[in-house]
């Protein structure tokens, strides 16, 4: 009797455990994860997160045409980099892109998805709204390298960044990524 | 019986309306669904996808100054705008996409609300139409349908466009510069 007690108590345990675990999933794990499984690569840790975050705010304030360096308070960023893998998969692109729209569909609102099967070049930029300030986060997939980079910017960064969508992506990930 | 019949036809009613207001509310929506072309992208060689809602085109238009001439002009554009929405695909070579593609987009813009301002045939150049919603007078959206034998795109403007300032949201906001002379609107009184 004690036995099973115990085991609905684990069971209870479990359904409740799950869920918080699942929601306190801010997005940019996941999808590191899901480029681990689909490709079968491992990513490399980058020590460089608070240059990270000077050099985002140095492209914000290259964007907007001088130096504005208040910009440089965009918070966390967070970056994990794939380096000399490969990228390719008999799945494709497709299949990819749709795993990472589920992967991503509670928190974050994808906002511009482009693709080159032939390069094997893909780039992801979701948003998520985080009360005062937006979280960004940047998907870089090429043929030998990947990245997945995430900053939190101003409204005011990401209005003016929003003007060019299809240049944010490069913007943020080259910034956060170069070594100089 | 009697009452099972009754219970019957207030439940026919009522599944009536629910269509019929269903009906009259897409009807009023300028947002295109363009999901179902999402499986080209198996045969695409680049492939687009930008999708910027209300909420994003609201906070860029109250975070874009005023005072900065250039943010000025695209805060005065975007103003009041409910989303863009830009889908592409290039492929390699021809006979990727169907007619039945095409007409999955046409067949929303099928509805009174809609009309066709522009129709550009090329077989060479490509073709171009060009949508717009009206309601009770007002412009509420646009759809721009381009293709080429190698390349399909459709733009989704959801909101109060200007028509003649158009072209001055082309090359922002993922709308592609599609070089069309737009018709100058009619002003109703």
């Amino acid at each position: 009797m004690k036995q099973a007690m115990a085991s609905f108590l684990t069971v209870i345990a479990l359904v409740l455990v799950i869920p918080t675990a699942q929601a306190k999933g801010d997005g940019f794990n996941e999808v590191v994860r899901l480029i681990e499984q689909f490709y079968h690569v491992k990513h490399q840790g980058v020590p460089l997160l608070a240059r990270a975050g000077i050099k985002t705010a140095t492209t914000v304030a290259r964007i907007s045409g001088g130096p504005r360096r208040q910009i440089a308070e965009a918070g966390s960023v967070k970056v994990s980099y794939f380096e000399d893998q490969d990228f390719g998969s008999a799945a494709g692109y497709p299949q990819f892109k749709a795993q990472m729209g589920t992967t991503l569909a509670t928190n974050w609102s994808p906002l511009i998805q482009v693709a080159s099967p032939k390069e094997q070049e893909q780039t992801y930029i979701y948003l998520q709204d985080a009360g005062e300030k937006f979280k960004v986060l940047v998907i870089t997939v090429e043929p030998r390298d990947a990245c997945v980079v995430q900053v939190t910017l101003s409204p005011q960064t990401l209005a003016k960044l929003m003007q060019t969508p299809d240049e944010m992506g490069n913007a943020i990930t080259s910034d956060a990524t170069k070594d100089e | 019986m009697k009452l099972l019949t009754r219970t019957s036809i207030k439940a026919a009613l009522l599944v009536l309306l629910t269509v019929a207001a269903t009906a009259s509310v897409r009807a009023q929506d300028a947002r295109i669904q363009t999901s179902q072309l999402d499986a080209l992208a198996a045969k695409a060689s680049e492939t687009v996808d930008v999708n910027i809602d209300e909420s994003l085109m609201q906070m860029t238009a109250k975070f874009l100054s005023s005072k900065d001439p250039d943010e000025a002009k695209v805060k005065a554009l975007v103003n009041g705008l409910k989303g863009i929405y830009v889908k592409s695909f290039e492929f390699e070579s021809e006979g990727q996409y169907s007619a039945a593609d095409l007409e999955s987009i046409r067949v929303q813009l099928r509805n009174s609300a809609w009309s066709k301002v522009v129709n550009i045939n090329s077989k060479k150049e490509g073709s171009i139409e060009v949508y717009l919603m009206h309601v009770a007078g007002n412009i509420n959206g646009l759809a721009v349908l381009a293709f080429e034998p190698k390349e399909i795109m459709v733009v989704n403007i959801v909101g109060p466009v200007d028509l003649e300032k158009l072209s001055d949201l082309e090359g922002n906001f993922g709308v592609p510069v599609l070089g069309i002379e737009y018709p100058k609107a009619k002003r109703k009184n």
